[in-house]
């Protein structure tokens, strides 16, 4: 009698050992699901001074996506797991004494790149104006970008010895 | 694996990691020289940083071509979402966290600004409409 001809591409049924540490981890990994905000993605707030000027350049230059302009003076954008808030300094931003938030500092968000040069030449080809030139430092090269408002973006490529935990 | 990565400029590394990873739930990553720490907390990996010479090794705190310091500061900021603002605004008050203004109800949150030990602000929200939350996207 003969089997089924496919049997011979099927791999055999191993027996295995339960593991209760793997079953604890996902349990773990499950229930971590029910914390607010965590693993979700992250939210950035920048002030620009022109929101069409901004939602252009981060839409057009770094690959963002529009999600919600519900004002002239605020913009929600996305890119992966970022969510980037445009804000024009307005009333509901200022300090009790009066004092307006505004674009600018060194504080910035980081995006990865996997072709730095390039991704300069690009940029600079299309008007993108830098703060500086590309540095290397024990990991990565790096280089910082501005908005046209003056804020800083700090595009990134891993070098040799670059870690990330998984 | 963190998928959002941002740096803040400090002036002392220990101090904010201490303050980050105290108060605001963050998991030190990596300390790997006085000037530089990875934090992580959800999504977010958090690179700290204090200002260091131009021959420094660690590329990302240098001065600029013209001189120019990096420095803390500013008004740009990550923003962390808590579920309930005003609790978590009088622990922080309570554990003697500085704060820019007063909890300020905007459309779609509820937001304040608290400031690390170097004086850059990080934002907390508590949504208040479904587009603000993050899981809504």
């Amino acid at each position: 009698m003969t089997g089924d001809p496919l049997d011979a591409l099927r791999l055999p049924i191993v027996p295995i050992d339960p593991r209760p540490e793997f079953a604890a981890a996902l349990l773990r990994r499950l229930e971590a699901r029910e914390e607010p905000a965590l693993g979700r993605g992250a939210t950035v707030r920048y002030f620009v001074d022109d929101l069409d000027a901004a939602v252009s350049f981060y839409c057009e230059q770094l690959g963002f996506e529009e999600e919600l302009r519900p004002s002239p003076v605020f913009a929600m954008l996305y890119r992966g797991e970022l969510r980037l808030l445009l804000s024009v300094p307005s009333e509901p931003h200022a300090l009790p004494d009066g004092t307006l938030p505004e674009p600018g500092g060194w504080n910035r968000i980081s995006l990865q790149v996997s072709d730095l040069d390039a991704a300069v030449r690009a940029l600079r080809e299309r008007g993108a104006r830098f703060r500086n030139e590309i540095a290397s430092g024990v990991a990565v090269r790096q280089v910082l970008l501005e908005d046209p408002a003056g804020n800083p973006i700090e595009l990134f490529e891993p070098s040799a010895g670059y870690h990330e935990r998984s | 694996m963190s998928t959002v990565s941002v740096r803040y400029i400090v002036n002392d590394v220990d101090e904010a990691m201490a303050f980050y990873c105290r108060h605001l739930g963050f998991e030190e990553q990596m300390h790997p020289d006085p000037a530089f720490a990875m934090l992580t907390r959800g999504d977010l990996r958090l690179v700290l940083v204090s200002p260091v010479p131009a021959d420094h090794r660690g590329g990302g705190s240098r001065p600029m071509p013209d001189g120019a310091k990096q420095e803390p500061g500013g008004w740009n900021r990550f923003m962390l979402e808590v579920s309930d603002l005003d609790a978590t605004v009088d622990t922080l008050r309570e554990a003697g966290i500085r704060f820019r203004n007063d909890i300020v109800t905007g459309v779609g949150s509820k937001q304040i600004m608290a400031e690390d030990p170097s004086g850059n602000p990080i934002e907390l929200f508590e949504p208040i409409r479904a587009e603000a939350r993050l899981e809504a996207s």
